[in-house]
């Protein structure tokens, strides 16, 4: 509250500074720790951070030592937002301890994953103590960590809501509803693209975009209404034909990206070769 | 039917009384959920048919429960300048008797607790029985009664839960007419504020600063005041008892803190595991809106405000207030992290600041309005001020409620109240504040329960669970079940809670099986450690006590099952 009206008092435009690692780092208004340390090159590991999403605080791998001197807790980075004067450091030896404890019980929750794999030997954690998972026919191949990341994009950006998590605790997992083919999924492979794990997995079946790691859903294909190609989910291409303003030229409408590049740029030169006159 | 002035109030209160004391002799059996599953819904019954055989002349009504556990089904007889006479272990067989000696102005002694002359239900009326029955025991010469101070559950087995009336007899909405009437808001807030009542969920936030923030947050009177009836530790059953035996009690406290507050939507949320609170809560919106306690224009002062009731899904995280908004609002149960909160705009019920209390907080009001914060606060410890109503369960030899001062030893709880082991056996430790709460060995039982001295010995008051674990009681299972339990409940959000709480349960069951060796210990004591130290919310946060206390209380007796 104070903090609130102290800043509106102050000059609109006065950056924040706030220190990491003892290094100052200029923040913007309402920008997390997290978003500051990744711009400045600041290691802080992470997993289900997403600048296009609010922030989720599940994977606490970001955990951060924060406050003003002499009174800091450990929190996480990307939930934390910046004030002016605070100062984070990012590896403080009980930090370490509990992040490689995250780790180990990652290395065990995701066996197959490389990258956590990786990750955890960024931070000298080569192997786990803990019981590994072991499931066989998993959808997400054994390296879904639960972050969150594929649900929230489809339910938050995307607005279909095509999966979510199922059961709690420990036996959560990320699947369409009662494990049967969505009606609702788009198969924009928004989902594929944010796993950091990369769990998620779809692929390209002739008319058909297979979503293989959600029960087997299948979304027909719009084909290039010129070479043929299948080059985006039907329904998909026709909702963000649909969305836009001003709309594209009917004959531009059923292309795919290339043969549209194609046809432009033959639009384009034919206006030149019959009008120069009126261009020069 | 609208009370709009203090004199019509007065009069419901003197047609209240009636019922409490009417000219003929009155049978009440204890029928809270406790009572009804030993047996106390065929004693009422019993007594039915035995009046109605015997053509006699006395009133059978439905209590709320005193507390007593144990010593359930309990009837209590009210037979005119008389005292008040508490039946304990009664039997569908007694049913004849009992009548026949009420019939010649007697009780059965031999099956009598104790006797009541007069009883102080706190918000103003001290209610007079009468005198007799010497050879019966008093209530208060009654071992586990004798520690107890009832400011909580000051009507609790006395009224009849379903009839407002009988709320209205032992001064019942008197406070609220006090506040609404004669009261500013800030006054009460003050007062509320002064008298240093703390949150009874757990936490122990202090509840006039709460009330504060939210009066004082943006959103004008569109806002939420909710009632947390989340109650879910396994042995805890206070708040199951506040709402099914004296449900007015709660409703009055929200409509003073409403007032205080300046909103006009109350909600209470209570788990779908107490369908007989929900009922009578139902039945005591219905009644309190008939005579225009809720609504609008309450008494005539045109303040306005209503309660609902939701009905939670089944998930133990929902006690929490982020994840209890999200089941409300229709969302998936997970918590989320804090800021915002509940009283930030952004973070409150659709959007709207909200004020969230625990179901005995809200209790306490009407009796911190009727008497003033001075009287309050001078029950309890200092910063730890009031009473708190305990369950005391498990291995001892009285089970029940008991509510006592803040500050009491868990000595005057467990031995004093609670007479020690059951049958005879030795007490070893007890459980304090559900799966989050931790094991205090006996040399620890001088430790007064208040919320900083719990923390200290490494668990928390929560809610008010007390369980007893005696000399053959396993500590390695506790923890273990325990563990069960938070991994069962654990939201799966964040990895130390989902997935570190099932490699200890995995740890626990290693040792169990005779499995484990030193090594296991030490990586039972790291993983619990972090799951505390970086959860997101208080569960996972507090998950790991259960096994860090009896790592640190009774490691011989998980040195006994490793190997070297």
């Amino acid at each position: 509250m104070t903090h609130g009206s102290s800043e509106q008092n102050d000059v609109p435009e006065k950056p924040v500074i706030i220190t990491i690692n003892g290094r100052p780092c200029r923040a913007g208004k309402g920008e997390t720790v997290l978003a500051v340390a990744i711009r400045e090159g600041i290691p802080v590991p992470h997993l289900c951070h997403e600048e296009s999403l609010a922030p989720y605080g599940a994977c606490r791998l970001c955990l951060v030592e924060a406050g003003k001197p002499g009174k800091t807790e450990m929190t996480t980075a990307c939930t934390l937002k910046a004030a002016d004067g605070l100062e984070v450091i990012t590896d403080t030896p009980q930090i370490v301890k509990h992040r490689s404890i995250l780790f180990e019980l990652y290395l065990a929750e995701a066996p197959k994953s490389e990258v956590i794999k990786e990750m955890a030997a960024r931070y000298g954690v080569t192997k786990t103590r803990f019981l590994k998972k072991m499931e066989t026919d998993d959808p997400l191949s054994e390296k879904c960590v639960l972050c969150g990341l594929c649900v929230r994009v489809c339910n938050e950006i995307m607005g279909a809501g095509a999966i979510n998590f199922i059961n709690r605790g420990p036996y959560t997992v990320v699947n369409t509803p009662f494990l049967e083919p969505s009606a609702d999924c788009y198969g924009c492979g928004a989902c594929v693209k944010v796993c950091p794990t990369h769990a998620v997995v779809m692929e390209e079946a002739g008319s058909e975009r297979v979503m293989r790691s959600w029960s087997g859903t299948r979304v027909p294909l719009a084909a290039c209404s010129c070479c043929g190609m299948y080059y985006a989910p039907r329904e998909l291409a026709a909702r963000t034909l649909a969305a836009l303003d001003p709309h594209l030229d009917q004959d531009l409408a059923g292309l795919c990206p290339a043969c549209r590049g194609k046809r432009i740029a033959e639009r384009e030169i034919l206006a030149r070769q019959g009008g120069a006159g009126n261009h020069a | 039917m609208r009370i709009e002035s203090e004199a019509g109030l007065r009069t419901l209160q003197a047609a209240g009384i009636q019922k409490l004391k009417p000219k003929q002799p009155r049978i009440a059996v204890g029928l809270a959920t406790c009572g009804a599953a030993v047996g106390g819904r065929k004693v009422y019954e019993s007594l039915r048919e035995a009046i109605d055989r015997a053509g006699a002349d006395i009133d059978l009504v439905t209590v709320g429960c005193i507390g007593y556990c144990r010593e359930e089904p309990l009837v209590n007889i009210t037979i005119p300048q008389k005292p008040l006479v508490i039946l304990h272990r009664v039997s569908e067989a007694d049913a004849d008797e009992i009548v026949h000696s009420v019939m010649d102005d007697q009780v059965p002694e031999d099956k009598a607790l104790c006797r009541v002359p007069s009883w102080d239900h706190v918000t103003g009326v001290v209610m007079q029985y009468g005198k007799g029955f010497a050879n019966i025991p008093l209530y208060e010469d009654v071992p586990f009664f004798a520690p107890q101070r009832k400011v909580i559950l000051r009507n609790a087995g006395f009224i009849n839960p379903e009839e407002i009336s009988e709320y209205f007899a032992i001064g019942g909405y008197a406070a609220a007419w006090k506040a609404l009437h004669g009261m500013q808001p800030e006054a009460i807030i003050a007062e509320v504020e002064k008298s240093g009542l703390r949150g009874r969920g757990g936490a122990g936030f202090p509840t006039g600063l709460k009330w504060r923030i939210t009066r004082d947050a943006p959103g004008g009177t569109d806002k939420y005041l909710i009632c947390n009836g989340d109650e879910g530790d396994p042995g805890a059953y206070m708040n199951r008892n506040e709402m099914e035996s004296d449900p007015h009690m709660l409703i009055e406290g929200m409509i003073i803190g409403a007032y205080a507050m300046g909103l006009k939507n109350g909600l209470i949320y209570i788990r779908s595991e107490y369908p007989l609170a929900i009922e009578r809560l139902g039945t005591a919106i219905r009644q309190a809106r008939e005579y225009g306690l809720l609504g609008d224009n309450i008494m005539g002062t045109g303040f306005s405000f209503d309660i609902r009731i939701t009905r939670g899904a089944g998930a133990f995280v929902c006690g929490e207030s982020t994840a209890l908004v999200a089941s409300i609002e229709g969302r998936t149960g997970r918590p989320h992290p804090r800021p915002p909160r509940l009283t930030d705009p952004e973070g409150g019920l659709f959007k709207k600041p909200s004020d969230l209390n625990n179901v005995e907080t809200w209790c306490n009001v009407p009796a911190i309005v009727a008497n003033g914060s001075g009287w309050y606060a001078a029950l309890g410890a200092a910063n730890n001020t009031g009473t708190k109503v305990f369950s005391l369960v498990g291995k001892v030899d009285r089970v029940g409620l008991v509510e006592v001062p803040l500050g009491t030893t868990i000595t005057t709880i467990v031995f004093d109240a609670g007479n020690g082991g059951a049958n005879g056996k030795k007490v070893k430790a007890v459980q304090t504040g559900g799966p989050s709460g931790g094991c205090i060995p006996l040399r620890l039982f001088d430790t007064p329960v208040d919320f900083e001295s719990l923390n200290r010995a490494g668990t928390i008051m929560g809610s008010g669970g007390i369980v007893v674990m005696d000399e053959d009681t396993d500590m390695v299972d506790i923890a273990r079940y325990f563990t069960g339990f938070a991994t069962g409940e654990s939201c799966g959000k964040c990895v130390p809670c989902r997935e570190g709480l099932k490699h200890t349960l995995l740890l626990i069951n290693r040792i169990q099986a005779g499995k484990a060796t030193g090594k296991d210990l030490a990586i039972l004591q790291e993983v619990c450690e972090t799951i505390a130290a970086t959860s997101l919310c208080g569960l996972g946060q507090t998950a790991p006590n259960p096994v860090l206390t009896t790592l640190s209380y009774f490691r011989e007796e998980y040195e006994a099952k490793v190997r070297p």
